[in-house]
């Protein structure tokens, strides 16, 4: 009696339970049959006992590790900017991994950024349908807040080169609106606001600061080319919602970076260029140069009040916030805390007290307590500069700083190529006069010479400590070369101990500038579009074809894999062509790419997306509009026929 | 080696001389019949169904069908008029739907036709096991009884058995034999249809009200879930899948229901849960799954293609709810004090008001069983019952009315003839038991106070329980149930026929108290129709022609069954089908199941001839071939209470020569495993003139003035012991 031939076909398939013939079965033959239950196999699970429960759970275990196992999932999300690829991209951190590069400012041949009707409108066209720009630089991207914390609606991205602010909806990871500032050159530092500063009720993000670098004439049109001391620069403020430009404040000096309070009464931008100069040598000749507070409320109140002006064609409300403006502080709308030579970066606390300005030519570092900022606002401070708490010795070159929510800050100092790890109360005391207070806690060589830095969650009052991200802007032998340009280095450091531990370097393409690392669990994207939200969308198959109006044509396209529909449509030369295509199926991850031979088209459209594109029918032929995006076995047979009759 | 060979001689002879009246007996149906048949390669996976099976014949109408879809699948079949496709029905092969096994333990594959009406259009039976579909009730039976549903709605009560307007219930007529079969089979149309009729929305999903949960706001860790079962476990072993045995389960999983806000903050944390929480929508439910070990993924790939998770499914009642690529969420880990770890893991979404937390759920595994030696494989499905704790409910745990159990079902709507026939059991058991107050009344002459009882129970056997309940125990009965020991038992397939399921209760009782006769002699069926005849005949005056086999050629004979016996087991090994097929040797089938009448000549020739046989000598057939008499003798020899004897048996004859079964030797000893309770030498043992020895005691006792005493219980008169005088002394 061998096996198999004890198994009938499909019968039997338990071979333990075989066996068990040889042992007790023969009891069960004695008329005994009843006696002997085995359990039918979906009655098999153990009754769940509370000793099964063993191990502690595995993702909890992850800190320490920054490579992921295949599958397993990072912790955070990054966002990040792209530099002069003009993009906006998202990282999965611990891993370094990009997932997710979000066209904006500049035109993307893999989604049809710029080349879709509804991109163009986005990004702005001239009158002849091209497109205004096809350059950028985008430098700070951060993230709308809601109880001082990411609430994963919006990020925004500055453009330096054109002075455009864009915003990414981070349910869909798409630019939705980019809007340009009037009167302002090299747009850099970019800061959402927490709360509002009036009204209690509204605890997430409504606006957006926007500082401006470079001095220009008011209105730019030609005038004052010559007088440099002329040139101004502008604070602007933009609507979180609208996206349109709410005011602006005149200022002494220029703006690098911001930084908003998370009580929403305060933002902030330091100046590196106080004397307004317009050579490097103009602009370092000032020992000190300063950090702004504008008082929002202040501001806006003032813009309620009729008491602003506007410049050129701008219609946006430009208050004065001058020095001579605002001497007396009571009614002061900006407050001018000096801080030493060149300063770059401005960081709030995540215990909201403090502001810190990093030297940049100075090997300081300035903390500036944000209540004393608000007693000169009420007039019970004489000298704003006594809200600096501390201004102490950190290293060569410090640039931006980051937090761990335990009271320790982080300081790129990029001419040294370290970060230092200090203390913020250890040295307010050493600054207040204690000079046994050891406010350095540690240095770590990065390499090289690092310029952005940000921890997880650093920029919310729940800063965790875990891990510290820094933007080292040379990255030389540190990977395999690939010519001239290199790759740029984003280090990861453990920073959940005592001592920093470097445990990763990334590759990424030049050149990357801010970035924020968040939770995973504060954002919710959406797996696919909902069809609804397409005014163009074709919903069923049976509406695609061919709508023609004089030589202004409509092609109205679905795809469905594999297949689009109609799979073939007629054109004459010389038509003005609108082809809308909407994509039905809706499983996840199944995306159509649309290209069309020698049309310079190419877009994709997501599951239940809906895209349009315009061009001129000017070759006549055969052209194979073919799906670019792998979507199906029959991806390479997904096509259908443009052709053009002469 | 010898014995070896001469035990496979003996067995092939009994195959070729049994196969051969099987093949005598079925001439016409061997062409199409679909026991065993062969099903086409890949028809439980392909895509196509409808390219290998005619899925046509099912659904009248429809040229064109569709690849298989859904969950669970079926194929749309559609006509074409004019270029226009038009939707005519659904088809479904019930394996992908069900694994509900009928009698033979495995599943009758059946091909069902369904219009978009939700009636059915026609019932195939592409393979099955039923035994006694092969032999005795022509598989034509089956395919009239399928034919019943033909236009009948699947929204409907269909029930085995008859029509009851007044409770909704649609009946049909069973088929005499195969209740088993058929109830299975009733299951299989229902359930099949209906998960179809569900999905396509031909029928409404039940709508349930929505849990209101109490929130104590307690912190729960995980061993505190799962001690209230808030989280519930699921394991599927190797071996259940068909692959071997080994220590790493096939998968683990744990999962709970998210949507009650302590579990929901146990699991996700605060924030996570309020996050998951304002993502759903009224009347959507989260769940999150587990995966603690294993080497098999609940999520596999199908979801990519097709967006739909086919490994994992809800199901509550009739409702099953299966999970899209876009019902997924990942579960970034579990917050839970002393949670497991994981290396797979998922929330998903069910999206219907349908579901309600607050009534029992079932997590479904859905996997495949691979067959070692064939590598088919067939559709297994895992599950395990998940149900909010009570105080985790307001207003605690609702009333849930579960459907009855098919074997309930029947036990309810035959509650009459079972209490009736578990009465007779009772009763004869009593009877049997009082055996010595009947026996010291009966005589040699006048056994009535006995037979009084024997020839009732004998022709309630015949005609109640043989002829009307047709419950017949079978030598099959005692191979299914070897088989379901060793494979897979399931109480509910056996409970499905309540007389025979009593009847083996009592078989099992009394064999080990009384040994096999009360049964045999008393209330087998076929033995009290083979004995009455043989009463009959003498009484109407044959009794010249009637003979009982010298005692040498019983001793030789009488072990012809235990061969018989061991032959079908030792069959049963090798094929269960060819052993069924040789338990043709009981004429049971022929005679009560489907009627002397009803069947092929050769067994209606061989049940007549041993009914015959039994006009001229006593229990032929019970003597010498019963099967099931084996089986049962043998324990017999274990019997608890034996009959008496007396120390003058030994040389004394008289019991031996009246004993109809031959089960007293020379030396009058009773051989227990042949004896059928007749009682005939206990009336003797007492009789005081019919009783040899205690005849002669009684004219040695009269002759010297004697009294003549009670008879004790050892047979004797009670002796009378004399009394010394107290005064001879003096």
């Amino acid at each position: 009696m061998n096996e198999a031939k004890m198994n009938p076909v499909d019968e039997m398939p338990d071979p333990s339970r075989r066996k068990f013939l040889n042992t007790a079965a023969v009891a069960g033959i004695a008329g005994a049959g009843l006696s002997v239950g085995l359990s039918a196999c979906n009655k098999d699970a153990p009754a769940p006992t509370a000793g099964a429960a063993a191990q502690p759970v595995a993702a909890a275990s992850h800190a320490a590790n920054a490579h992921l196992k295949p599958g397993e999932l990072d912790t955070y999300y990054g966002l990040w900017s792209g530099g002069h690829t003009g993009d906006f991209r998202v990282l999965g951190l611990p891993s370094g991994r990009e997932l997710h590069r979000v066209p904006c400012f500049v035109p993307d041949a893999l989604v049809g950024w710029g080349h879709t009707n509804e991109s163009k409108a986005i990004m702005g066209t001239k009158p002849d349908g091209s497109l205004r720009y096809t350059v950028a630089d985008t430098h700070h991207t951060h993230a709308s807040y809601k109880d001082g914390n990411y609430d994963g609606r919006y990020a925004w991205i500055n453009d330096k080169i054109n002075s455009r602010i864009a915003r990414i909806r981070l349910d869909y990871f798409i630019c939705d609106k980019i809007t340009e500032l009037p009167n302002v050159q090299g747009f850099h530092g970019i800061f959402p606001d927490k709360r509002d500063p009036v009204d209690p009720a509204i605890n997430y993000t409504t606006r957006v600061f926007c500082g401006a670098e470079f001095h220009i004439p008011l209105p730019n049109d030609g005038r004052d080319l010559d007088a440099p001391e002329k040139y101004r620069t502008l604070f602007s403020c933009v609507d979180a919602e609208s996206m349109e430009v709410r005011w602006q404040v005149l200022i002494d000096g220029n703006c690098d970076l911001a930084a908003t309070s998370y009580d929403g009464k305060l933002a902030a931008t330091n100046q590196y260029n106080t004397e307004g100069g317009y050579h490097y040598e103009g602009m370092m000749s000032a020992e000190r140069d300063a950090c702004l507070f504008f008082n929002i409320a202040r501001i806006e109140q003032a813009v309620k009040d009729g008491k602003f002006t506007t410049f050129g064609t701008s219609k946006v409300p430009v208050v004065d916030g001058t020095k001579t403006a605002n001497a007396d502080p009571k009614t002061a709308l900006v407050a001018y805390v000096s801080v030493p030579k060149n300063p770059h970066g401005v960081n709030a606390s995540p215990d909201g007290k403090y502001f810190i300005c990093a030297g940049k030519l100075s090997p300081t570092g300035t903390v500036i307590e944000l209540s004393k900022v608000l007693e000169w606002f009420d007039g019970k401070l004489d000298d704003v500069d006594k809200a600096i708490v501390a201004e102490v010795e950190l290293g060569l070159g410090p640039l931006h700083t980051a937090f761990d929510g335990r009271g320790n800050a982080y300081t790129t100092l990029f001419l040294d190529s370290q970060i230092v790890k200090w203390n913020v109360e250890a040295a307010i005391k050493f600054h207040a006069g204690d000079k046994g207070a050891q406010y350095v806690v540690d240095r770590l060589d990065v390499h090289y010479q690092p310029g952005h830095i940000n921890a997880s969650q650093s920029e919310t009052m729940f800063a965790d400590g875990k891990w510290l991200c820094v933007g080292c802007k040379f990255s030389k032998d540190r990977f395999l070369p690939v010519g001239p340009l290199h790759a740029e280095t984003e280090q990861l450091v453990d920073i959940s101990g005592e001592k920093m531990v470097l445990v990763a370097d990334h590759p990424v393409r030049p050149e990357p500038h801010d970035f924020i690392i968040f939770k995973r669990e504060l954002l919710s994207p959406k797996q696919v579009y909902d069809i609804n939200e397409f005014p163009l969308a074709v919903k069923d198959p049976k509406e695609a074809g061919v709508f023609r109006d004089g030589n202004k044509v409509t092609v109205k396209i679905t795809s469905l894999a594999p297949a689009f529909e109609p799979r073939e449509f007629r054109l004459k030369v010389g038509d003005e062509v609108t082809i809308i295509l909407t994509n039905l199926d809706k499983i996840e991850d199944l995306t159509h790419g649309f290209a069309i031979p020698k049309y310079n088209v190419n877009f994709i459209v997501n599951p239940q997306e809906t895209k349009s594109i315009t061009f001129k029918a000017d070759k006549p032929g055969v052209f194979w509009c073919y799906c670019t995006h792998f979507c199906h076995a029959l991806h390479l047979e997904m096509r259908s026929r443009m052709i053009v009759e002469a | 080696m010898k014995l070896h060979t001469a035990w496979r001689g003996a067995l092939s002879f009994l195959l070729h001389g049994l196969a051969l009246c099987a093949t005598l007996a079925s001439p016409t149906a061997s062409a199409q019949t679909a026991y065993e048949a062969a099903l086409p390669e890949g028809i439980n996976n392909a895509p196509t169904l409808c390219d290998m099976v005619a899925c046509t014949e099912v659904l009248p109408g429809a040229t064109i069908f569709s690849e298989r879809k859904g969950q669970p699948r079926y194929v749309e079949g559609f006509a074409e008029h004019d270029g226009q496709r038009k939707l005519t029905g659904y088809v479904m092969l019930s394996t992908d739907i069900t694994d509900t096994p009928a009698y033979s333990g495995k599943p009758v594959v059946t091909l069902i036709g369904m219009n978009t009406e939700g009636r059915f259009t026609g019932v195939k039976i592409l393979k099955h096991s039923e035994p006694i579909l092969l032999l005795g009730i022509p598989e034509s039976a089956l395919v009239r009884f399928n034919d019943q549903y033909l236009g009948k709605f699947v929204g409907d009560n269909i029930e085995i058995g008859r029509s009851r307007p007044e409770e909704d219930i649609i009946g049909l007529d069973a088929i005499s034999g195969a209740t088993v079969t058929v109830i299975a089979q009733n299951q299989v149309m229902m359930t099949s249809g209906a998960a179809v009729a569900r999905q396509v929305g031909i029928l409404e999903p039940t709508i349930r009200e929505q849990a209101r949960f109490v929130d104590r706001q307690r912190p729960l860790d995980w061993a505190k879930m799962v001690r209230e079962g808030a989280v519930q476990r699921l394991t599927v072993t190797p071996e259940q899948v068909g692959l071997a045995r080994s220590p790493e389960p096939f998968i683990d999983l744990w999962y709970g229901y998210l949507n009650h806000p302590e579990i929901g903050r146990a699991v996700l944390g605060a924030d996570g849960w309020q996050a998951l929480m304002t993502r759903l929508k009224e009347g959507e439910h989260a769940i999150f799954v587990i995966r603690t070990g294993g080497i098999e993924s609940f999520k596999g790939s199908g979801f990519v293609r097709g967006g739909l998770y086919d490994r994992v499914q809800i199901r509550q009642g009739q409702d099953a709810f299966t999970f899209r690529d876009l019902d997924y969420l990942n579960l970034y880990g579990v917050r839970a004090a002393g949670a497991p770890a994981f290396d797979e893991s998922a929330i998903f979404i069910v999206r219907s008001p349908a579901f309600s937390g607050a009534f029992p759920w079932k997590f479904i595994f859905l996997g495949n069983r691979v067959d070692r030696a064939t590598g088919a494989r067939s559709f297994a499905n895992f599950d395990t019952e998940y149900w909010l704790p009570d105080h985790y409910l307001e207003g605690g745990r609702p009333i849930v009315k579960k459907p009855d159990a098919p074997w309930v079902r029947i036990w309810k709507t035959r509650a009459l003839e079972i209490g009736l026939f578990s009465a007779l059991l009772v009763a004869v058991a009593v009877v049997y038991a009082q055996r010595d107050r009947l026996t010291r009344r009966a005589t040699h002459k006048n056994k009535w106070p006995v037979n009084v009882f024997k020839y009732s129970a004998w022709i309630i056997s015949i005609g109640f329980v043989g002829f009307g309940l047709l419950a017949q125990p079978s030598i099959t009965q005692v191979l299914t149930w070897f088989h379901s020991l060793l494979f897979q038992w399931q109480w509910a397939l056996f409970l499905t026929d309540p007389f025979i399921f009593l009847f083996w209760i009592f078989i099992i009782v009394t064999v080990f108290l009384w040994g096999r006769g009360l049964f045999c002699g008393w209330l087998c069926p076929f033995g009290s129709l083979s004995e009455l005849l043989y009463k009959l005949a003498r009484a109407v005056g044959l009794k010249r022609f009637q003979f009982v086999l010298p005692m040498a050629w019983h001793n030789r004979l009488k072990w012809v069954k235990y061969f018989v016996f061991f032959g079908l087991l030792a069959v049963s090994m090798f094929s269960m089908g060819l052993a069924e097929k040789l338990a043709e040797v009981e004429p049971f089938k022929t005679t009560f199941l489907v009627g002397l009448f009803n069947r092929s000549w050769p067994y209606t020739l061989f049940a007549a001839s041993l009914l015959g046989l039994s006009i001229f000598t006593e229990r032929p057939f019970c003597k010498y071939l019963c099967p099931l008499g084996a089986a049962l003798a043998m324990p017999s020899t274990f019997r608890w209470f034996g009959l008496k004897r007396k120390q003058a048996c030994d040389s004394c004859a008289a019991c031996a020569r009246g004993c109809g079964s031959n089960a007293i030797d020379a030396d009058g000893r009773i051989d227990h495993r042949e004896c059928m309770l007749c009682l005939d030498c206990m009336v003797l043992y007492t009789d005081m003139h019919a009783c040899p020895p205690l005849s002669q005691e009684r004219k040695r006792r009269t002759k010297a003035g004697l009294p003549l005493t009670p008879i004790g219980a050892d047979g004797y008169f009670i002796p009378i012991k004399p009394v010394p005088a107290r005064t001879a002394k003096v």
